[in-house]
């Protein structure tokens, strides 16, 4: 029997749950590249973990030479790691930096399968709120792309939405595709 | 590794001459100066602010600081006000956690199931004031507190219904977009609904100001004063020390609230379960160890809560430490739950108040018997219970290390973790109150989290008691005004009951059933 039933694609669902507090990234265009360029703020923040962790492993690395404080050594060192290691995996896809070229026809965002140019057909806009109940909730805004097979990919996601917007704009211009607004009233 | 060492040891070496020496020996003065200087400032300056918020009235040999008969009256009325809810309404309160009332097709997207949002909520009330609370209590309160502090989670859980109850019905949807709700809104509004809109706006004021002073004395320098506390119990860290402990705890802080990343807050989110559900397996380790001597321990509860014997007071003084101790720890009367209860996604407030009733049971009656149990069963604690010995979370920690040292380390990580956590969810209340006085603004804002920042530095800079007692003081004083406002606005919450319930009976609100495949 011939499966009949029809994929839909909601465009106004949000792809990614979580988003940062600030702003994450800006479209940089360069003739036939445009690439997504990482805020000094988000590495700064991304660096303390990085400070904290080194810090704490310089000091679990004296202890061990000047003390016979095993545990204690263990217990500094361990959290060291851990959040030098925290770090580290907070900032690399900032390091990554996510492409558009024209000269290859390819976006990479190192995450997933390359996409070619002319496959997108266009940009959408979405908005969440990032809700906990531990820290106060925030809006949230997603920059994502859709291609001819159904494929979305998220392109951005931060909290400046006039940043986005202008983005989306830059980027739909660079692609030559339509930018979409799907944002929504969201009540909670 | 010994390479690894022996090089280290000569680069140190080459740096080890009699100026460094000197300079590590000035170090260790100025930051045990600098201790002394915080400490003497928070006794001369925050010793009026103890002195009024637990102002006592004499009994017997104890004097009984009215703050707490306030508390435990507030608990008691809204305990007969609801018709002991608590107990009649439990069952409704597991089967809305179950999600019998909840439409398992119509979940909407974002939306967490309630018991989702009790297990998140449980992880945030589930920390220091269950270890380092508890160990507190016993050390001045003898074994009796325990007694004391069960009853006070249990009518406590009426208070927690009612704030929680408003806080979502009252909550409030700012300019920016964002939802803040909690006593500040209940009851400015709530209040001004009933042509009382003055006496609203100062309560609300009152509490918002009180809840600053929470969030930085028992939601941040307790905090971080115990979390240094464990680390000189575990690994014999000197106490002056406890700069560096700040300063790490709060760049980690400053990364969350200023930085606003919100992965290491999902980090936190979702390593403090395991650390609750260890804290809580450690426990019953040392229970099923020493099984006999259970038996004994409850004996010493319930002679103790009635007797006092070794305690300053008597069975006054036992019971003073016991609600003292368990209103810090499940917050139920406090308001600072309703804050955090008002973010969920639901459209019915008398099922979030339903389903926080349960936070004080799990919190105090169970998890806190439980250290209370633990410390008993140790028998380090031993009278006169005066404080003068291992108290706080180096009596809780020392208790545990009796049944397998191991425990010691497994306790520190919980502690930090525990700290962290808390110190997050605390900053989030406190920056709630403080939007609420200032309003909203990057830079006011900011002012506020750097503030915060500092204060987890001073916390565990400081000595214990200079901490605690204005600790305790601020968290209390926010109990004021917010019970106030809870005896207007109790119709309210029980219109909203009787109204739920109805429709419940009626059929209008659908329960579902889950069924097997």
């Amino acid at each position: 029997m011939q499966n009949t039933a029809k994929l839909t694609i909601d465009l106004n669902r949000p792809l990614l749950k979580d988003g940062p507090n600030f702003l994450s990234h800006t479209v940089i265009v360069a003739d036939d590249l445009a690439h997504l360029k990482p805020t000094i703020t988000a590495m700064l923040f991304c660096m303390v973990y990085i400070v904290v962790g080194s810090f704490l492993l310089i000091l679990a690395t004296y202890l061990l030479i000047v003390t016979t404080m095993y545990d204690l050594v263990i217990f500094v060192g361990g959290f060291g790691i851990a959040i030098a290691t925290f770090g580290l995996s907070l900032i690399q896809p900032f390091l990554k930096r996510a492409s558009f070229n024209k000269a290859s026809g390819l976006f990479d965002n190192h995450r997933d399968r390359d996409v070619k140019l002319h496959h997108i057909i266009s940009l959408h806009i979405n908005n969440k709120i990032i809700q906990s109940k531990h820290a106060p909730n925030y809006h949230c805004y997603e920059l994502n792309l859709l291609t001819e097979h159904g494929r979305r990919i998220n392109i951005l996601n931060h909290n400046n939405q006039q940043q986005l917007l202008q983005d989306a704009e830059l980027l739909g211009d660079f692609l030559q595709v339509e930018v979409n607004d799907c944002r929504r009233e969201i009540t909670l | 590794m010994r390479n690894i060492r022996e090089v280290l040891s000569v680069f140190l070496l080459a740096f080890s001459t009699s100026a460094f020496a000197e300079e590590a020996g000035s170090f260790g003065q100025s930051i045990a100066a600098f201790s002394e200087l915080v400490d003497g400032f928070f006794n001369d300056y925050t010793g009026w602010f103890v002195a009024l918020i637990f102002k006592s009235v004499p009994i017997g040999e104890a004097n009984f600081p009215l703050i707490v008969g306030w508390l435990l009256l507030a608990a008691l009325i809204f305990t007969i006000y609801f018709g002991f809810i608590q107990f009649r309404r439990a069952g409704m309160a597991i089967d809305i956690v179950k999600g019998k009332y909840t439409d398992p097709n119509a979940k909407d997207e974002g939306e967490v199931s309630h018991f989702q949002a009790l297990t998140t909520a449980l992880s945030g009330t589930v920390g220091l004031g269950n270890i380092a609370g508890v160990g507190a209590a016993l050390a001045i309160g003898g074994p009796g507190a325990t007694f004391w502090m069960i009853l006070c989670g249990l009518l406590g859980m009426a208070s927690k219904f009612c704030e929680c109850t408003l806080g979502v019905k009252y909550r409030t949807i700012l300019p920016s977009g964002v939802v803040s709700g909690g006593p500040m809104y209940y009851l400015s509004q709530g209040l001004s609904e009933k042509g009382l809109g003055g006496l609203g706006r100062a309560l609300a004021i009152g509490f918002a100001l009180m809840c600053i002073l929470g969030a930085l004395g028992g939601g941040n320098m307790f905090q971080a004063n115990q979390a240094h506390a464990m680390l000189t119990y575990a690994f014999d860290v000197p106490s002056e020390y406890g700069i560096i402990t700040g300063v790490v705890l709060a760049a980690l802080v400053f990364s969350v609230i200023v930085g606003g990343m919100p992965s290491i807050a999902s980090v936190t989110e979702k390593v403090v379960p395991w650390m609750a559900a260890l804290y809580v397996g450690m426990a019953v380790i040392v229970i099923v160890v020493n099984i006999s001597q259970v038996g004994p321990a409850f004996a010493a509860i319930f002679e103790g809560a009635f007797t006092g014997a070794g305690v300053v007071g008597g069975f006054v003084g036992a019971l003073i430490q016991g609600l003292k101790r368990a209103t810090f720890s499940n917050e139920a009367g406090v308001g600072s739950a309703a804050i955090a209860h008002s973010a969920v996604k639901t459209k019915e407030p008398i099922t979030e108040g339903l389903v926080s009733l349960l936070e004080p049971f799990i919190d105090t009656v169970v998890i806190c018997t439980m250290t209370a149990l633990v410390i008993t069963i140790a028998g380090l604690n031993v009278a006169p219970y005066d404080g003068s010995g291992l108290t706080g979370v180096t009596l809780t920690a020392a208790s545990f290390t009796e049944t397998a040292g191991v425990f010691k380390y497994l306790l520190a990580l919980a502690v930090v973790m525990f700290a962290f956590s808390t110190m997050i969810s605390w900053s989030y209340y406190g920056l709630k109150a403080w939007t609420y006085l200032f309003g909203e603004g990057k830079g006011k804002e900011l002012v506020f989290k750097l503030m915060f920042c500092v204060f987890v530095v001073i916390g565990a800079t400081i000595q214990f008691g200079a901490v605690i007692d204005f600790s305790d003081a601020a968290i209390f004083a926010m109990s004021i005004f917010n019970i106030i406002g809870l005896y207007f606005l109790m119709p309210v919450v029980k219109k909203e009951l009787q109204s739920f319930i109805a429709r419940v009976k009626s059929g209008e609100i659908k329960t579902y059933e889950k069924h097997s495949k």
